[in-house]
């Protein structure tokens, strides 16, 4: 009995040793990733005088949303002085678009590989996949040559056909691999109903696709708002996204380095895409393992 | 409701030939199923008919009809699926009134037809329901709902039956029987349970590897196997097959089966004249189970020819009403059916009856009847 209690003692305390143990390197990552966080959220809240004389991570003891205020509706970008507000809305116009229009397309061009194979699907979906892996300073110059030829060089429609065009791999494949799942015999009995190619598509497929067009919707929106590469390559000056304008606020070299506005200019950028995973997060996971369990 | 005839047709993906030559014909109002081994082709001989494949060769047609280049929706035909196929965003209630709607019939029919038919399935109280909310058989129902709502002049079933569990299937076997009985309607439907097929059909077509085997009634296929196929694929327990000589004994047919130390000798007192042929040559000996039992006379029952044989039990396998009993015969495993009262122990030796009135001899290269 003796041996046993002492044996269980033993493993208990190692088991509190272990756990503790792998707390304090969960913590000591968390806060690793988190600082820079801490970091920029309360340079963006002191006054420039504070962070002169204060050091990096003191908290702030005034909190003030000048700085917030300022990069929104005043911060130069270049030598326009209107605040990163009219990017932000540039950055909307282009990514709205761009995300429903190649979640769009993306549904129906899986639904067309899986449910309505045509003679070579397997060659075109395989050229789809293939497109993933273009990285995006192979097509620059001649998505710049097309877009010049379209008449839509530095402005929104512009950049919102590039980002469709690129994201298009990326969405049929959710969208091909989520309808894998869903049986043939689905479609075949809507035909036997009577519905065609889009009857059956937008009364049948599309409402039980929600799993995977929140996957798409983030996935797009995520990258078409980050992306910086094709934003500064295809719309230049008032056209810009918020990425471009943002760098060209915090990279802006003369006069004094306002380090909490750059910040708070930062966090305004990266703040939709937060969003995003705040309200669709647990829908994204949900829809990424929804693949495997058949429907 | 229409008749259905298959001439001549073919199908082949690519080199692949997947139907040969199949000629089927049913009258209006007949049960018609396909049944085989998996991979035989009678999926697909259904999908042809449903419009969702197109053959290769041949004409397919309904009534008058040739339908080899209509579209499914204006076929007038019917199908329910194997895994039912409703649709998941939909209440039973759509589901059952899509066709009807994309068919642009008129709300108030529409109402009118889902109540007849929920009434005649039982499912009024499962309308308003999705199909995730439906057990297996209620799925099956509402399944089977959306095909009697259309009253198309076909139906089509793709083994319906065999998602659902074992007690299930038997009544849902005898529902679909009785709603063919009432509703009068023509039926082909595919399974690869040779039961359903002997209890549903009114005829048979048993496929093998994309060839029609046989096509026939119920009981003739069971008495009158075409080939060795067919009589070992339907009927359970299978056919018994033996390696056997005919052998003509003063104007008198026999079955001759070599066994060591005591041939069986089992005389053919009414032979068909197509066996004179086979007089002296090898054949295959098949007899069913149920027409090889424990020691019987002929007065036992007036049409049968019982001739017995002695031979050693090896294993026995009772299954209540009869008790299988596995005897073995120039190295073959042999079952016969035995009642339970005279069933013996495993070992011992006993005296069985052959009914020679009910046994099949077939060639033994060609494997066909003779």
């Amino acid at each position: 009995m003796a041996d046993i209690q002492t044996y269980s003692q033993d493993a208990g305390w190692k088991n509190v040793v272990l756990r503790g143990l792998l707390y304090l390197v969960l913590i000591l990552f968390a806060i690793y990733y988190l600082f820079p966080l801490i970091v920029m959220i309360s340079t963006s809240l002191k006054s420039l005088d504070e962070i002169r004389e204060g050091s990096l991570i003191s908290l702030p003891r005034v909190i003030t949303f000048d700085a917030w205020n300022y990069a929104w509706n005043e911060a130069c970008v270049g030598v326009e002085c209107t605040g990163i507000k009219i990017y932000f809305w540039n950055s909307v116009k282009m990514a709205v678009p761009a995300v429903l229009i190649s979640t769009f397309l993306g549904a129906i061009n899986g639904y067309a590989l899986t449910k309505f194979r045509f003679k070579g699907a397997n060659i075109v979906f395989a050229l789809l996949l293939f497109g993933c892996f273009i990285p995006f300073q192979v097509v620059l110059l001649p998505m710049s040559q097309v877009l010049g030829k379209l008449g839509l060089a530095s402005s929104t429609p512009g950049l919102v056909l590039v980002h469709v065009v690129y994201g298009l791999c990326f969405t049929t494949l959710f969208f091909r691999n989520y309808y894998v799942s869903i049986p043939d015999e689905l479609v075949k009995a809507a035909t036997i109903d009577g519905a065609g190619f889009f009857t059956i598509f937008w009364r049948i497929i599309l409402p039980i696709s929600t799993p995977i067009i929140v996957v798409s919707v983030i996935w797009q929106f995520t990258q078409i708002w980050n992306d910086f590469l094709f934003g500064a390559s295809f719309a230049s000056g008032a056209n810009a996204p918020m990425t471009v304008a943002l760098n060209n606020i915090v990279n802006t070299t003369t006069g004094v380095k306002q380090y909490n506005v750059d910040m708070a200019a930062a966090l305004l950028t990266g703040l939709p895409t937060l969003l995003v995973y705040v309200l669709a997060g647990k829908y994204f996971v949900r829809g990424l393992t929804a693949g495997s369990v058949k429907g | 409701m229409a008749s259905l005839t298959l001439d001549k047709v073919r199908k082949a993906f690519g080199p692949v030939e997947v139907l040969k030559e199949i000629n089927l014909s049913i009258d209006d109002g007949e049960f018609l199923v396909l049944v085989g081994p998996s991979g035989c082709g009678k999926s697909t001989l259904l999908n042809l008919i449903a419009g969702l494949e197109t053959s290769t060769d041949g004409e397919i047609r309904i009534g008058d009809r040739v339908i080899n280049d209509v579209h499914p929706k204006d076929r007038n035909i019917a199908m329910v699926f194997q895994s039912y196929a409703l649709y998941p965003n939909m209440t039973v209630r759509k589901n059952i009134t899509f066709g009807l709607e994309i068919r642009g019939v008129s709300n108030a029919e529409r109402d009118k037809a889902v109540a007849d038919v929920a009434k005649l399935l039982q499912i009024e109280p499962l309308l308003d329901r999705k199909p995730a909310q439906l057990s297996g058989g209620q799925r099956q129902r509402v399944a089977m709902g959306r095909a009697l709502v259309r009253d198309p002049d076909i139906f089509l079933f793709d083994e319906p039956l065999s998602n659902l569990d074992a007690k299930l299937r038997v009544d849902m076997r005898t529902e679909i029987k009785k709603l063919h009985q009432r509703l009068g309607s023509t039926i082909v439907y595919v399974t690869h349970d040779q039961i359903e097929a002997m209890t549903l059909a009114s005829r048979i077509a048993v496929m093998k590897g994309g060839i029609l085997q046989q096509f026939d009634t119920p009981q003739n296929i069971y008495e009158r196997p075409n080939n060795m196929f067919v009589a070992g694929f339907i009927g359970s327990p299978s056919m018994n097959f033996m390696d056997a000589t005919l052998r003509d004994e003063n104007g008198t047919l026999s079955v001759h089966i070599d066994r060591e130390g005591s041939p069986i000798s089992l005389p053919l007192f009414e032979a068909p004249e197509s066996y004179r042929a086979y007089a002296g040559k090898k054949v295959v000996f098949g007899i069913r189970p149920e027409a090889l039992t424990h020691k019987r006379s002929s007065s036992d029952s007036a049409d049968s020819q019982y001739v017995n044989f002695d031979s050693k039990v090896e294993v026995i396998e009772p299954t209540g009403a009869d008790t299988m009993t596995v005897i073995e015969i120039a190295g073959k495993e042999i079952v016969a059916r035995v009642r339970p009262d005279r069933a013996p122990t495993p070992g011992e030796s006993m005296t069985f009856s052959a009914d020679m009135s009910q046994i099949s001899l077939f060639d033994p290269d060609s494997e066909l009847r003779i």
